[in-house]
């Protein structure tokens, strides 16, 4: 689920950058630290703006400025049993990976429709129930999240096709 | 699913049970209590103060919580019972047993797996510790899983008559190398090589290595009929890539040798995936069983576990010199049939870079940690890239000033002494295409699945149990063994000597070459006996002990050199020899049998002289190791006057120690052409038989050690003075002889005379000063000395080598005019043939000694080589 967060952080500026434009500058630097990271269990999809930019602390030692900033985010958290749209990129007999944005997903054997199995003679392997449900790498997929584990700046989740109008979609 | 559950060991044993919560057929969840018990235990009761206290006993009741989740189906315990030891609780149906986990997670109830709590003994991360997938290193299975995968595979394999096959990428199937100088070529057509560089493709990485090497061009070369052999072999085989460069790299280049991914689909694997930078297992990919699966790799030494599995190709080396791009972590390999100069078809071309380019050596001798490798393998490409396009232009220069053959070998003996990576080599047409090995490799293959099915068949009617149509895995035969009795068949009959192609120092029979001689049924044998059939001798050095002993046997021992091996190895057969025989052996073998019947036997040393002299063809048959090196005047031996000079020098570098090699060499020499058989020992100065040359030599190195042990330890310095004192005593003559000799001694000798020349009243000092010196130039020659002999030296131990210096030097006296017409005779010899020989090859043969290809029966003269 996507959500607009107010978030802080802060941000350090090397001496040579201080002048007129610091805090274009800390913005800038702030969207390239922080956009497209994984920050615990959510995304920070995009950056909407940087409403606060406090005064700059030069930190002793190093001399480097340091400005806390805050600032407005898309941030994408996945939920368990949420429903999200992926594409197939990777496939081996015990099930297959799909990604939602930066999210990768493992769908298990396991968790498909009974008539789906693994088909390791088509070129490329692939998963199918011999009729309309082809899935290979590429396939866009509709699955269901069914466990999220959160790691230092890496998430994986689990999901399933097992269910009404989940699986292949049909472009 | 249904799980028996062990109480544990954690509990306090012996303890009763006293209650159970749940019936069978109930549900059960993780951390729930399922049944009660009670324990007795002694506790300390009392007074800690005053000291009175004592043990009362109590009885404690605690609960036992379920481990996993599911549905009870029946207890094994029941009220009352007394339990003392871990024992089965209960059985339980699981709702999940967790086989297929990815990053942690359950991937099929999409628990976390990375939870510990008190109820479980074991976390449920290790219920799926396999990981079996190529291209992910987060998605484990678990032992039944795993079986149950492959199991399929095999069935599915057995129905289509497949088998797996494991293919190796660098220098197995492509050579692949950054070298822009490549990309010049492709674009001129004018150039020598543009036909063969032509087809060379070509690709960029975008995680490549960083710096100077970021973005550079990878040149993928295919070996010689890859199409072919791929479509033909993948008709009888599934093909894995199983590759040490990175995924991307594995990609691409998966990407130009199947452009359909019809071969490979995604069965490819890298060193990303692949979890151990320095070995490849087979038991990555398939877990369970391995009875299906074959390989081909260059490199034996990656493959520590699946040895029987293993088809060793030859090492695909296309761009000469390269060697392999990713090869910078794995670990330097030794002992390699290097394909002689005259292999590479070009006249005088010469290959000088061992398989591993010279360049990666440094980084490749240990296992060093991960980032350093790294780091190095960067350097190495690096290098690559900058070193590269400027030697080959060199080398074209070369080429085009001259095109007769020792043009190149100039250019090359620099390259060697320089170690810098050498340069793709350049004549008319440098890259040769003419590479055959897969050709025989499709055989092999061809004729390995055709008797793994007929043993899978023959296994199969012998289980009466089995219906002939089902497929079964119980009958499926092991392909290892199969390969190995396949294999063993090439060369069996085969009594093999290995001269000059083991480093010293390493086991032959452990080294890759004596494990591949001994895989494909050849005996491998250590010395060379009369029913040797093969001498295998090193191209750069013909000449050893071994092939001296061999020249006798001659028309019944074949001496050939290593690429019969290596064709053998690749044929799977006896090659004929006549093309790898090495040349001039019957002429000495003429020779000697002439010698036989002139002089009967005789061992004086005048004979063994004839011998020698006689032996030696006007061209380069004989090398007789005469030449001096740069040579330490030492005191020993030096007052028996000027004239035996040279001789002298012989003598005195030999108990000096610093020429033992040139002396065996010299003794060997004579030995071989000695008509009697008799096997080393005999010198062919009888006189100095009896004198004892190695308690002289070492109690001289002893000696020769303590002269910085005059500098470290000041007490050894007054009972060191009277040693000094006797050498430094002969050492004044030894000045005069100095002078005579210094045409053939090094320059840096030419202080001695001098500094003993101007002052003779603080000679003595000055003889200490030069005596230092000298040891410890004959250190640096000596290399490393034993250094445990070190502080164990006394002044007795200098009077007695003083003393047998003294009786040395009285046998020199009857000796040397003995040795004086053999002398001569050396001298001439030295002029024609050795000057000649020496320039040729074993200018080379000497730098290379230290390192490699010496040969193993001189082991021990370890350090010591020719620096002549």
């Amino acid at each position: 689920m996507f959500f607009l967060h107010n978030l802080e952080r802060r941000v350090t500026l090397h001496p040579s950058y201080f002048g007129r434009n610091m805090h274009e500058l800390v913005t800038t630097k702030l969207v390239k630290d922080v956009e497209g990271t994984c920050a615990g269990d959510y995304y920070i999809i995009a950056i909407m703006d940087a409403f606060d930019v406090s005064e700059g602390r030069i930190l002793p030692g190093n001399g480097l400025a340091e400005f806390t900033v805050k600032y407005r985010a898309v941030v994408w958290r996945p939920f368990k049993g949420e429903v999200v749209d992926a594409i197939v990129f990777s496939i081996n007999p015990h099930g297959f990976f799909c990604q939602a944005g930066p999210l990768s997903i493992f769908v298990s054997s396991h968790l498909m429709p009974e008539e789906i199995h693994f088909d390791p003679n088509a070129t490329p392997p692939q998963f199918t129930n011999n009729a309309d449900m082809v899935i290979e790498p590429g396939t866009h997929v509709r699955v269901k999240i069914g466990g999220l584990r959160t790691e230092l700046g890496e998430m994986y989740a689990i999901g399933s096709i097992n269910g009404d109008f989940l699986g292949c979609l049909q472009a | 699913m249904v799980k028996t559950i062990q109480l544990g060991s954690r509990l306090r044993y012996p303890i009763t049970i006293t209650k159970l919560y749940k019936e069978p057929n109930q549900p059960i969840k993780k951390k729930e209590a399922l049944f009660q018990y009670s324990f007795k235990w002694k506790r300390t009761v009392g007074d800690n103060i005053r000291g009175e206290t004592w043990e009362a006993e109590e009885t404690t009741y605690a609960d036992w919580s379920s481990p996993s989740d599911g549905e009870l189906k029946s207890w094994k315990i029941r009220v009352g019972q007394e339990i003392s030891r871990d024992q089965d609780c209960m059985v339980v149906k699981e709702s999940c047993s967790h086989d297929v986990q990815f990053g942690g997670l359950c991937a099929i109830c999409g628990k976390d797996m990375t939870e510990v709590n008190w109820a479980a003994e074991s976390r449920d991360m290790d219920r799926a510790p396999i990981n079996m997938v190529h291209d992910q290193t987060h998605l484990t299975v678990s032992e039944t899983q795993a079986q149950k995968t492959e199991n399929a595979l095999q069935r599915r394999l057995l129905q289509h008559r497949k088998l797996s096959l494991v293919v190796d990428l660098d220098q197995t199937i492509i050579h692949a190398c950054i070298d822009p100088t490549v990309g010049e070529w492709q674009k001129d057509p004018s150039n020598p090589n543009y036909p063969s560089v032509r087809n060379v493709k070509s690709f960029q990485l975008d995680d490549g290595p960083r710096g100077v090497a970021n973005n550079c061009w990878y040149y993928i070369k295919m070996r010689p009929g890859l199409e072919d052999f791929l479509k033909k072999i993948s008709t009888m085989y599934e093909l894995h890539v199983y590759t040490m460069g990175t995924r991307a790299y594995a990609q691409n280049v998966a990407r130009i040798v199947d452009p359909d991914k019809k071969l490979f689909g995604n069965r490819v694997i890298s060193r990303d995936e692949n979890g151990n930078m320095y070995a490849k297992s087979l038991q990555r990919l398939f877990p369970v069983s391995t009875k299906m699966v074959v390989i081909i790799d260059d490199r034996a030494d990656v493959w520590p576990r699946n040895r029987p599995n293993l088809i060793k190709v030859s090492p695909y080396d296309f761009f000469k010199g390269i060697g392999d791009i990713n090869s910078g972590f794995l670990p330097k390999q030794q002992g390699l049939l290097t394909p002689s100069a005259a292999a590479t078809t070009n006249g005088g071309l010469a290959r000088i870079a061992p398989a591993p380019s010279p360049d990666k050596e440094d980084s490749t001798t240990m296992e060093p940690p991960l980032e350093k490798a790294l780091e190095e393998q960067e350097k190495t490409l690096e290098k690559q890239i900058k070193d590269r396009p400027l030697q080959a232009l060199q080398e074209q220069q070369d080429k085009q000033d001259e095109a007769a053959e020792r043009a190149s070998a100039t250019p090359e003996n620099g390259n060697t002494e320089s170690t810098t990576p050498p340069p793709p080599h350049h004549r008319h047409q440098v890259l040769q295409d003419d590479d055959r090995e897969l050709a025989f490799l499709e055989n092999h293959l061809t004729a390995l699945h055709k008797s793994f099915f007929q043993a899978y068949e023959q296994n199969r009617l012998s289980q009466p149990s089995s219906s002939p149509s089902s497929l079964d895995t119980q009958s499926i035969p092991d392909i290892g063994s199969i390969l190995t009795t396949l294999k063993a068949q090439a060369l069996s009959g085969c009594k093999i000597v290995l001269s000059g192609i083991v480093p010293i120092g390493m086991d032959v029979y452990r080294s890759e070459i004596g494990l591949q001689v001994a895989s494909f049924g050849a005996e491998l044998r250590s010395s060379v006996t009369g029913d040797v059939t093969h001498l295998v001798v090193s191209s750069q050095r013909p000449r050893t002990k071994k092939v001296r002993q061999a020249i006798r046997y001659l028309p019944k021992i074949k001496i050939v050199n290593q690429d019969w091996l290596a064709a053998c190895f690749s044929e799977w057969r006896v090659v004929e020899e006549g093309p790898y025989l090495i040349e001039g052996l019957e002429d000495a073998q003429k020779k000697l049998n002439e010698k036989v019947q002139d002089a009967e036997a005789t061992e004086t040393v005048s004979d063994a002289d004839d011998t020698d002299s006689g032996n030696a063809p006007p061209g380069k048959k004989r090398i007789l190791r005469l030449k001096s090196p740069p040579r330490v005047r030492f005191a020993t031996a030096a007052s028996t006057g000027n004239d035996e000079d040279e001789d002298e020098d012989e003598e005195d570098s030999d108990s000096g120690g610093d020429d033992e090699d040139e002396d065996e060499d010299m003794d060997e020499e004579l030995e071989a052409f000695k008509p009697t058989d008799a096997d080393g020992q005999l010198s062919p100065i009888d006189g100095l038989k009896t004198f004892n040359w190695g308690s002289a030599d070492e109690e001289l190195a002893e000696f020769l050690e303590s002269g910085s042990d005059d500098e470290d330890e000041e007490e050894d310095e007054d009972d060191d003075e009277d040693g000094d004192n006797a050498n430094g005593d002969e050492d004044e003559e030894a000045p005069a002889q100095a002078t005579t000799n210094i045409n053939t001694t090094s320059s840096s000798y030419e202080k001695l005379p001098a500094a003993q020349g101007t002052a003779p009243p603080t000679k003595r000092k000055a003889d200490d000063e030069e005596e230092e010196e000298s040891h410890k130039r004959q250190k640096s020659l000596l290399g490393p000395g034993p250094s445990s002999l070190r502080n164990e030296l006394k002044d007795e131990d200098v009077e007695a080598t003083t003393a047998e210096v003294e009786t040395q030097a009285a046998h020199d006296d009857q000796d040397v005019q003995d040795a004086d017409d053999l002398d001569k005779e050396f001298e001439e010899l030295d002029e024609e043939a050795l000057e000649a020989d020496f320039l040729a090859m074993d200018d080379s043969d000497g730098d290379e000694a230290q390192g490699q290809q010496v040969d193993g029966d001189e082991a021990g003269n370890g350090g010591v080589s020719e620096n002549g």
